[in-house]
This record gives C-alpha cells, sequence and structure tokens, in this order.
C-alpha cells in the first residue's frame, strides 16, 4: 500500500507513515558510544556507508550543487560520529532523525567550510574513505541517452525541461502550454518509459 | 542490499518532492520517511541519477527535443554555446556547426493560437529518410516552435539538404503550417 499520493492535487503526505528505524541503527549507535576513543571502525564505516548517500541527496535537493552535498556529507557525518562517540546522542532508536536534524541544521547554519572542518577531517579520514556513491543505482549514460530519444516527443520535452535544472511542473507547463497536472501525468510517463528502456537494455 | 518498504513512496511523490513542488510540511514528512528507509531513499537516487543523466544529455546535445525559446535562454546562461537558425514558413536558411558549439536550434515561426494538435516531420530526401514527431508540446501564445537538434547527427552530417514540415492535425484532416529547408553544410575553416 502507498501511503503518499498525488492523486488530489496538493496533499502528498497527510497521515505520514514513517518506517520503523532498522533495529541495525541503533545496534551502531550503541557500538560506536561502547568503543568511544577506541573506536569501532566497522560500526563508523557501516554507518557512513548507510546514511552519506541519503545525506547527498538531502544536500542535492536543498543546495543543487554537487561540491555543495559532498561538504554536506562529510559535515554531517562527522558531527554525528563525533556527537556519538560522545554520548550526545540518547535515543538510539532515533539515530535517522537525529541526522536528519542534523542535515536541516547544517544547511541553515551554511557552516560548511572552514578551520574546524579540515581539523577533524583528518581524524576522521579513515571512516570517510568508506563513502561513496552506491554503484547499485550508478547509470550508463550511453545507454539513457538512447532510451530518451525513445520517448515520445511531448515526454522528452517535459523530462528535458524539467530536469535540465529541477523545475516544478507549474514552470514547466507555462512553457509549454500545459497545465501542471498534465506535465505531472506525462512527467510520469516519461520517468516510468525511461527507466523501464534504461533496465531493460541493462537486463 | 535495501529492506523493503513496507509503505513505499509513490514515484509520483518522490518527483514532486526533487523538483519542490510540494510545501515545507508535507516535504520534511517525506525527509523523515527517506532517511529511516533505505528502499526509497535508493529510490529516489535512481530519480535523481534520471535527472543527472537528462541534464548531461542536454549540455551534450544529445537529447533532440522540442524545447521553449525560455530554456533555450537558460542554456545559454549557463554558458552553453547554442547557435539558432530562425526561419520562417517557406524560407531557407544556410547552415553548419562550429566545433564548439554546443547546440544546435531551429526556430521555425508559425502562427500557433488556433492549433490543436501539432506534428512535426523530418526529411532528409538524400538518405530517403521522413520520420514524424507527432502531438509536440508547444505554447500557442509562441509563434514558434524551438527545435533541439542531436549534435553528434548534425556533425555527421557532409552537404545535405533537411526539410522540417510543421502540421496542424485538425479532426477533418491536418493542413501545413510551414516548410522549412536548411540547406547544411560541413564546417570549414
Amino acid at each position: 500500500m502507498q501511503m503518499f499520493s498525488t492523486a488530489a492535487g496538493r496533499p502528498y503526505a497527510r497521515n505520514v507513515y514513517s518506517p520503523a528505524p532498522q533495529p541495525e541503527d541503533g545496534e551502531l549507535a550503541q557500538r560506536i558510544l561502547a568503543a568511544g576513543t577506541r573506536r569501532d571502525a566497522d560500526a563508523e564505516t557501516e554507518l557512513c556507508r548507510r546514511f552519506a548517500p541519503r545525506i547527498r541527496l538531502y544536500g542535492l535537493r536543498h543546495l543543487r550543487s554537487e561540491a555543495a552535498a559532498a561538504d554536506l556529507v562529510q559535515d554531517v557525518l562527522i558531527l554525528t560520529l563525533e556527537k556519538l562517540r560522545g554520548g550526545a546522542v540518547r535515543e538510539f532508536d532515533k539515530l535517522a532523525s537525529f541526522i536528519l536534524g542534523t542535515c536541516r541544521q547544517t544547511v541553515i547554519d551554511g557552516r560548511r567550510g572552514g578551520q574546524r572542518r579540515e581539523r577533524i577531517l583528518e581524524t576522521f579520514a579513515p571512516t570517510m574513505d568508506a563513502v561513496s556513491e552506491d554503484s547499485d543505482v550508478a547509470l550508463d549514460n550511453s545507454r539513457l541517452e538512447h532510451c530518451l530519444q525513445q520517448l515520445p516527443e511531448r515526454e522528452r520535452s517535459v523530462l528535458v525541461m524539467s530536469f535540465y535544472d529541477d523545475r516544478p511542473a507549474d514552470e514547466v507547463g507555462a512553457a509549454l502550454g500545459l497545465t501542471p497536472g498534465n506535465v505531472r501525468v506525462i512527467r510520469h510517463r516519461g520517468i516510468e518509459r525511461l527507466r523501464r528502456c534504461v533496465e531493460e537494455q541493462r537486463s | 542490499m535495501n529492506t523493503p518498504c513496507a509503505s513505499p513512496i509513490a514515484e509520483t511523490t518522490l518527483a514532486a518532492y526533487w523538483l519542490c513542488e510540494m510545501d515545507s510540511s508535507d516535504s520534511q514528512a517525506i525527509e523523515e520517511h527517506l532517511f529511516a528507509c533505505g528502499h526509497c531513499s535508493a529510490r529516489l537516487q535512481r530519480l535523481a541519477n534520471l535527472g543527472a543523466g537528462i541534464r548531461q544529455a542536454v549540455e551534450k546535445g544529445a537529447a533532440h527535443a522540442v524545447l521553449s525559446a525560455a530554456f533555450v535562454r537558460k542554456l545559454k546562461d549557463a554558458g552553453l554555446r547554442v547557435r539558432e537558425y530562425p526561419v520562417q514558413p517557406g524560407a531557407s536558411v544556410a547552415c553548419t556547426i562550429e566545433p564548439e558549439d554546443d547546440l544546435v536550434v531551429s526556430r521555425l515561426c508559425a502562427p500557433l493560437v488556433d492549433v490543436q494538435r501539432l506534428d512535426l516531420v523530418f526529411e532528409h530526401p538524400a538518405a530517403g529518410t521522413r520520420h514524424r514527431l507527432e502531438d509536440l508540446a508547444f505554447d500557442r501564445n509562441a509563434d514558434e516552435i524551438v527545435v533541439a537538434s542531436n549534435t553528434p547527427f548534425v556533425r555527421s552530417l557532409g552537404s545535405t539538404t533537411l526539410h522540417m514540415r510543421l502540421l496542424a492535425v485538425q479532426p477533418d484532416g491536418e493542413r501545413e503550417l510551414g516548410l522549412y529547408t536548411f540547406n547544411h553544410s560541413p564546417y570549414t575553416r
């Protein structure tokens, strides 16, 4: 069952369902705290591997910059590990919410960069090495280009104008003589068709 | 790798989130879910990757598409070198592509205000090919259709003539809005 919907036009997240945090998150947090200054490298690496992609997406969504998103990943993970090691995180089962809150605060504060960051990056360098893009979802761009050309013209126009610099449906619709609702429908069909084509070629 | 989600976020909602179509409280609710759910965050990652791939295709000139004049201005503002050819109905233009060009755009002028459905036909007489794009998205008040060509294809052309033909499709048939002729020559210094 899908709890989120766009069918009614607006409310996307009424009666929002938040999945129960995976127990592994809490276990990781406990292991990092228990190790303290001795460090549990495996637990820290797993935490970074798990949350780095989510933080990066948050950064891309809010900052629209690969470099800024990469900085955010490092800053948030470093801060999270510091807090965990120091025992400042009390509710282990809400680790995901803690990290999200740290993302929000970091973006609001705009406190990326600076000397403090350089200093603590050295401390955490081995753990940060584990942070890399998930190859499971990497994309072959030449395949995508081929599939993009196979789309119906209307879908291609909408996808290009939507995703070139991430524009909402009302803007794209105004430029192409379509209603926002129509853009969303065309966009959804286009995404599905494009994804199917890319995955078929992959398999 | 990720545990399946018992209540996955709909694809349309992921796209709406990514493209900033939600209000703040809805976005925050989505983010709470995404941070706690590896499955849905991986799905959002795939969507983001598709978007990045589309962006790269545009920048390489590999996305042959009908766009808008404002969108082309945006590409130029972003630093892409765009070669534009405005053409009136029935007219022809001498055209080429230079090594530094990222994109070639044809601006087909036409009265569109009363057009319900618009098709575009590409003809390459020397190659004996004819390709029809059906049901374009277009702004009736724009008085032009902006077509971005596939840059690698244009670069591969020798001296040749190409035609584009705009057709208004109506319940009682179709009428030609304009024939546009492109006399292409490869770039020579």
